[in-house]
């Protein structure tokens, strides 16, 4: 794929006899955000740190930017990657400034009080520099540590939920420099536990809870998981209606007195079945096409996973 | 270590002594450790015989140790009595100044890594270029430097407390290869002892002050040596310094394996709970 700088094969990751990750494939290009989504001990800071050449894969290989990854590639290729890892992890005794300096100084960067600055400006605290970084709110913490990813101007940004724990205000904000690393077309894997953040700025959205349970982007994954839910609210009772399109869905068909709900029906079937439903002298008051929330297909996925685990 | 290894380890030592310089947790307890163990030396040697209106030479088991000693350590035989007692009694008390090195180590060293472990901040240093080797140098670095300048420092103070207090030419006697031995040599290397033990403890505890407990055990064998040289009325030559020298450096070298493989990004992540 053209642009692509992450890519994942097969990895899987053990822990003794626990195994975190479990074959996980997948892509991620420039100028894309993958999020990643699954419950607790899913396996996604495990993910991220496999990314991040902080561990390596049990089996499986990790490109970046269309290198292998490996105990001898990793130091070096652990320049082309920026990492928020899951506590921001600022020295409270130094500043601002002398935190990131540090960080300059890791990744040898030529001029340090420029790409600092650069940095700091970016996530909005560059007028807090001189501060402590003890002395810092949670909000600015985290944009002090995404600067922090972002010092060493990455191509990949690996991020480990950037907005948990935040008020509305400093998450939106936080939202506003992620989209912007995506405009920029940086190569953005964000894990979250946050559904809204992940349908609102993931290009595709990834569902591992241990093994990979769906990969697409928001849209399809709602479609394609669990089919468009229509309701069609006729005249009179629906009880005719309902023989009608009987055979157009494979799945629920609940009759409501003059409403009929469709569940499970193929979205690209839906002008047939009202069709169906006029020639059939059906006269329709209102067609109410409802997709299911992510939130019902994340559930749905986790919870059919965990009962066959 | 790869290209600009400098650069990462200079940063990461600058830092930690920045860091360590805030942190009076840290700081605190080896600058006590070494003005307690100049302390005893003073009150034994001038301060009492002051108190008393008496000499240490007056105190003949002492002046036959001395005189012993000065078999040993020529530059005690061209003293008069009393400041040949002084001075051997000042010589047999530098062997505790080797206390510094031990306590300030682990202190420092517990709070540059431990510090960082409870901090959690360990984990983004991991995720930059630094290979672990660099970082175990660059971790280590700065506890050193600053352990061994309080060391030196310590000396410092003892030896120009002798100058001022004690009698004319007892802190010439004092200057010598023992001292250069003890503080140049066995020094730097308790140190490294303490600095090492402090990496592998660091896998187990939590708390820096759990590890300084732990490494409180290395006080004891500096401890005992103190001891047992009071006790017996000798003092430890340049030839034993150079043997217990040795000895440090082969544990040093044990140790340095055992840090290198306990120091891995792996371990460091995942068992450094």
């Amino acid at each position: 794929m053209a642009g692509e700088l992450v890519r994942a094969q097969s990895i899987t990751r053990r822990f003794d006899s626990r195994v975190a990750v479990d074959a996980l494939s997948f892509e991620l290009s420039a100028g894309e955000i993958l999020a990643l989504l699954g419950p607790n001990g899913a396996g996604k800071t495990t993910t991220l740190r496999m990314l991040g050449g902080l561990i390596l894969p049990t089996r499986g290989s990790v490109d970046i930017c269309g290198e292998r990854l490996t105990g001898r590639t990793a130091a070096r290729l652990r320049r082309a990657i920026g990492m928020l890892t899951e506590t921001p992890g600022l020295w409270d005794r130094l500043s601002v400034r002398r935190n990131l300096l540090t960080y300059a100084h890791l990744y040898n960067i030529t001029k340090p009080r420029q790409a600092v600055d650069r940095a700091l400006e970016i996530v909005g605290v560059l007028d807090r520099a001189a501060d402590l970084a003890g002395s810092l709110s949670k909000g600015l913490r985290q944009r002090v540590a995404i600067a922090r990813a972002l010092l060493h101007n990455p191509q990949i940004v690996l991020l480990d939920e950037p907005t948990a724990g935040l008020d509305p205000a400093s998450a939106r904000h936080i939202r506003d420099v992620i989209a912007g690393l995506r405009a920029e077309g940086r190569a953005v894997l964000m894990c979250t536990h946050n559904l809204t953040e992940a349908e609102s700025l993931g290009d595709r959205i990834a569902i591992l809870n241990t093994r990979l349970l769906a990969l697409d982007e928001p849209d399809a994954l709602r479609r394609t998981l669990s089919g468009t839910r229509v309701e069609i609210d006729v005249e009179g009772a629906a009880g005719d209606a309902a023989t009608i399109v009987k055979s157009f869905t494979a799945g629920g068909l609940e009759v409501r007195g003059a409403k009929l709900v469709l569940t499970s029906v193929d979205a690209n079937l839906v002008p047939d079945v009202i069709a169906a439903l006029v020639r059939g002298g059906i006269r329709i008051r209102r067609v109410t096409p409802e997709q299911r929330s992510l939130e019902d297909v994340y559930l749905a996925l986790v919870n059919e996973r965990e009962e066959v685990a | 270590m790869t290209p600009g290894a400098s650069q990462r380890i200079g940063g990461l030592v600058a830092k930690d002594l920045a860091e360590l310089s805030r942190n009076p947790g840290a700081t605190v307890p080896p600058i006590l450790t070494a003005i307690a163990a100049m302390v005893p030396a003073f009150l034994i040697t001038i301060v009492t015989p002051k108190i008393s209106g008496e000499h240490v030479a007056d105190a003949q088991e002492l002046q036959r140790a001395a005189q012993r000693a000065a078999e040993l350590l020529p530059e005690l035989g061209l003293l008069a009595p009393n400041a040949q007692v002084q001075a051997f009694m000042f010589q047999q008390f530098a062997l505790f100044l080797l206390l510094v090195p031990v306590v300030g180590s682990m202190a420092l060293a517990a709070h540059a890594i431990i510090g960082e472990k409870i901090a959690r901040t360990l984990e983004p240093l991991l995720a930059t270029p630094i290979s672990t080797i660099e970082l175990l140098v660059a971790k280590t670095s700065a506890p050193f430097a600053l352990t061994l300048a309080l060391m030196w420092a310590t000396l410092l103070v003892y030896v120009g407390g002798i100058a001022a207090v004690a009698e004319p030419d007892v802190w010439r006697a004092l200057v010598g290869t023992r001292v250069v031995v003890m503080f140049f040599v066995v020094g730097p290397l308790i140190s490294l002892v303490s600095l090492q033990l402090a990496i592998v403890i660091s896998l187990r505890v939590n708390d820096p002050r759990s590890a300084q407990q732990l490494g409180a055990l290395i006080i004891l064998p500096v401890t005992g040596l103190f001891v047992a040289q009071l006790m017996g009325g000798f003092v430890v030559g340049v030839n034993a310094l150079l043997a217990i020298a040795a000895g440090l450096a082969v544990v040093n070298a044990g140790l340095l394996y055992l840090g290198a493989r306990v120091f891995q990004r792996e371990n460091i992540l995942m068992r450094w709970k």
